[in-house]
């Protein structure tokens, strides 16, 4: 079973590499584990977290493509969509099936044929715009939806530490 | 900051035997000083897992090489769960605490840690695309030295509980045999990902034998736990230390069981349902899986939605899923025909719930006339009642009329009553539907009427003619305990008679109403009157209209007699209410005669009750005949 996932991975590692996406670098953290990958994520232009490169890790399991990786921001982020530990929380990264919540369509969430790089895409654009209606964070889904200049700074702030510079 | 500790642990147990040697100058002594010293052996103990410890990193480095971070996390995390467990059965076998016990469960513990790191390693084959031959031979020496311990020790056990009887080497025992089908399972694996590594297109059966090697692995654990379970209660107590580990197990064991099953689904569906791709397909399809990105050179499945994916790949989705991945076209037949089952279990539902108003709105219909059925014959009696008051004083068929009668007897006796009041010419067909009801109303009202009608009668003087306690009170109060009883016996008469009536009237359809007539006029008469003399005037009336032309005749010098006995003056009248009505009269002039007299009148009494009543059975025997 982990022997097509890695092999579905090193394809995907090797399609990276070649034709990367704009704003994304990703691949396993070391050639004895490709189950476990980091990615660096800018912040889409024109938005609060523009500027800053957001460091995440994915970790796959061993039945992957049929079940979804586990993904997680190593920085701080405040989004609502990310919890505070930074575990990402977003339809595509979620089991196939029905959602138990009724938020998210069965279309949605995840499918053999999406992909790492689908998968990074969807998180840049979710940092674009926010979906305050589940909210990962409700703290951050509040502050988004009410008091919005607040959160752009509180971004702001975030990108600059992301980039090691003073606040 | 081990090697600190090991260096201070060292550094302990080097001052504890110089000590003890300095003390006692000889070998021997020494080692006596140190084994009754309980401080000296607590710091040889630690130094004895110190090296313990040590031995495991030793064995560690040479066998698996640098543990990675996620082995050692779950090494300790194991590790404390088993130690836990470790204590749990000291506390089963606190008779068999000693050096030696203690010793055995840290072999025990060392040889698991071995164990799941193994387990760990072979595992972590499938991720890593780099392995090299000093990987491939640190791995087989591994499993094969836990195994060929697991097995001496386990035998060595087992000799052990033949000899010695159960002791704790049963816990031993066990523990060995759970970590051989261990050993067993990761042998296994690592054979199936070797066999694999050494071909690079990809092993499609792989899978299926890691799923049932996976199966049969965890029955055999099952099957052991239970074992142990049911042994250890029966020779000790329950083993409270083995029910995390076999929960755990029985888990892993149901879930590869419905692994199992839902492949062998997907297998079945996938052979009969789907056709195999055509070359040309392939070609016009971009001929790559989207599953796993490789190109489909054979063994391609085309689903109804017209997508192409691998057999095996398309197999393990089916696992999970029942549905297109690249369309999530829900495909799987079996499904399909359950869904369309449900719609038309709710349309037989919706159909028994439409049927339920047609019966009631049949049932409505024949309120006219026809005959209702079973089932709504409370609806049609409330539409016939309707009928009936509606209609008010109009005749009714016999059906009708008994259930009218039977819904509303008491409610009728009042106007029955008033109608008696009318003149007679009248009331005759006025009687005629409403003597029908009471004929069971008449039942109800029995007991209480007489006790008023009793107490309002009596006048004072009565009273205190029955108080006193001389000859002539108690000859009052024999006389009314006699009237009492000859009340209660002309009852019991009537009641035999109502019941003969009443099984008349299930036999017949036409005399039911004519006898009901008889009894309805009887009972009504009955209520204003308290003697037993009236009772059997009412008797021998009630006869009369169900009595032949020909029965008539003997019944008329009947009532003569008994009118000239009484000595009233009455009209002959035909009519039998007027005859009632006269009858009444000469019952209260009989009350103020029973006043003025004595025992001469009591039987005069008893005498005419006796004739009465013989004259009433010759009458029931008629009545029988007929």
């Amino acid at each position: 079973m982990a022997g097509s996932a890695l092999r579905r991975l090193m394809a995907e590692y090797k399609q990276l590499t070649l034709d990367p996406p704009e704003g994304i670098v990703a691949g396993p953290i070391s050639e004895d584990n490709f189950f476990e990958w980091e990615a660096l994520i800018a912040g889409p232009e024109g938005t609060c977290f523009e500027g800053g490169v957001f460091p995440a890790r994915l970790i796959f399991p061993t039945d992957y493509p049929l079940s979804p990786p586990k993904m997680k921001f190593t920085c701080d982020m405040f989004h609502p969509n990310i919890f505070a530990d930074g575990r990402v929380c977003i339809s595509i990264l979620h089991a196939p099936g029905d959602d138990p919540m009724g938020y998210e369509l069965s279309a949605e969430r995840w499918s053999p044929v999406q992909s790492v790089e689908k998968i990074l895409l969807s998180v840049v654009s979710m940092l674009a715009e926010p979906n305050d209606e589940s909210g990962a964070n409700v703290d951050a889904a509040i502050m988004w939806r009410e008091q919005r200049d607040e959160f752009n700074a509180i971004a702001r702030r975030l990108v600059r530490k992301t980039l090691g510079l003073p606040a | 900051m081990q090697l600190l500790l090991s260096s201070v642990c060292m550094a302990l147990t080097s001052a504890v035997i110089g000590f003890a040697y300095y003390q006692k100058q000889q070998f021997y002594p020494a080692v006596v000083y140190i084994t009754k010293s309980n401080a000296s052996m607590g710091v040889i103990y630690i130094q004895f897992f110190v090296i313990v410890f040590m031995f495991g990193k030793l064995l560690s480095k040479i066998f698996l090489g640098t543990l990675r971070a996620a082995e050692f996390e779950h090494l300790l995390e194991r590790f404390w769960y088993a130690l836990t467990e470790t204590c749990l059965a000291f506390t089963v076998f606190r008779d068999d605490f000693n050096p030696r016990f203690v010793a055995l469960f840290t072999v025990l513990l060392f040889l698991k840690s071995f164990h799941w790191l193994a387990e760990e390693r072979v595992d972590f084959m499938e991720r890593s695309p780099v392995l090299g031959w000093l990987f491939h031979i640190r791995v087989g020496s591994l499993l094969t030295v836990l195994g060929i311990l697991d097995y001496v020790l386990l035998i060595h056990a087992y000799n052990s509980t033949l000899v010695r009887g159960p002791t704790v080497q049963l816990v031993f025992g066990f523990e060995y045999a759970i970590l051989l089908t261990v050993i067993a399972s990761t042998a296994i694996k690592y054979v199936l990902h070797a066999a694999e590594m050494r071909t690079d297109t990809p092993w499609e059966n792989k899978a299926v034998f890691l799923l049932y090697t996976e199966l049969v692995i965890g029955l055999i654990k099952v099957v052991l736990y239970i074992l142990f379970v049911v042994i250890m209660a029966k020779i000790y107590a329950l083993p409270m230390f083995v029910f995390r580990p076999m929960f755990f197990t029985i888990r892993n064991f149901r879930k590869a069981l419905n692994d199992v099953i839902m492949s062998r689904r997907a297998i079945r569906n996938m052979n009969t349902l789907y056709p195999d791709a055509t070359p040309e397909e392939l070609r016009q399809s971009d001929n790559i899986c989207i599953i796993c990105r490789e190109d489909m050179v054979n063994h391609s499945k085309k689903l109804p939605c017209g997508h192409i994916f691998h057999t095996t790949c398309l197999r393990s989705w089916f696992q999970r899923q029942q549905t297109c991945p690249t369309c999530r076209l829900n495909i799987l037949r079996t499904p399909t025909v359950n869904s369309t089952a449900m719609p038309r279990q709710g349309d037989e539902a919706v159909a028994a719930a439409a049927g339920n108003p047609i019966p009631a709105a049949a049932g409505v219909q024949p309120a006219g006339g026809v005959p209702p059925p079973a089932p709504t014959a409370v609806v049609d009696g409330n539409q016939a009642r309707a009928d009936v008051n509606v209609a008010g004083g109009q005749a009714l068929p016999p059906n009708f009329a008994d259930l009218f009668g039977d819904a509303s007897g008491l409610p009728n006796g009042l106007p029955n009553l008033a109608g008696l009041q009318i003149p007679p010419p009248p009331v005759m067909p006025m009687i005629s539907p409403f003597m029908i009801p009471p004929h069971f109303g008449y039942l109800t009202p029995l007991p209480p009427p007489p006790i008023p009608q009793d107490l309002t009668n009596f006048t004072d003087e009565e009273l205190r003619a029955m108080e006193g306690l001389q000859r002539d009170h108690i000859v009052q109060r024999l006389k009314l305990l006699q009237n009492i009883n000859l009340m209660l016996d002309s009852a019991g008469i009537m009641m035999s008679q109502y019941q003969s009536l009443s099984a008349r009237l299930q036999l017949t359809a036409v005399t039911p109403a004519t006898a009901v007539n008889g009894s309805a006029d009887s009972s009504v008469y009955d209520m204003p009157s308290t003697s037993a003399t009236a009772m059997a005037q009412l008797e021998t009336h009630q006869v009369t209209p169900t009595a032949a032309a020909s029965s008539a005749s003997p019944t008329m010098p009947a009532e003569k007699v008994t009118i000239e006995d009484l000595g009233a003056d009455a009209d002959e009248d035909d009519i039998p209410s007027t005859a009632t009505e006269a009858v009444s009269i000469p019952n209260s002039d009989a009350d103020f005669e029973e006043n003025s007299s004595e025992l001469g009148e009591l039987r005069k009494r008893r005498l005419k009750f006796l004739e009465e009543r013989n004259k009433s059975a010759a009458t029931n025997e008629r009545t029988t005949a007929e």
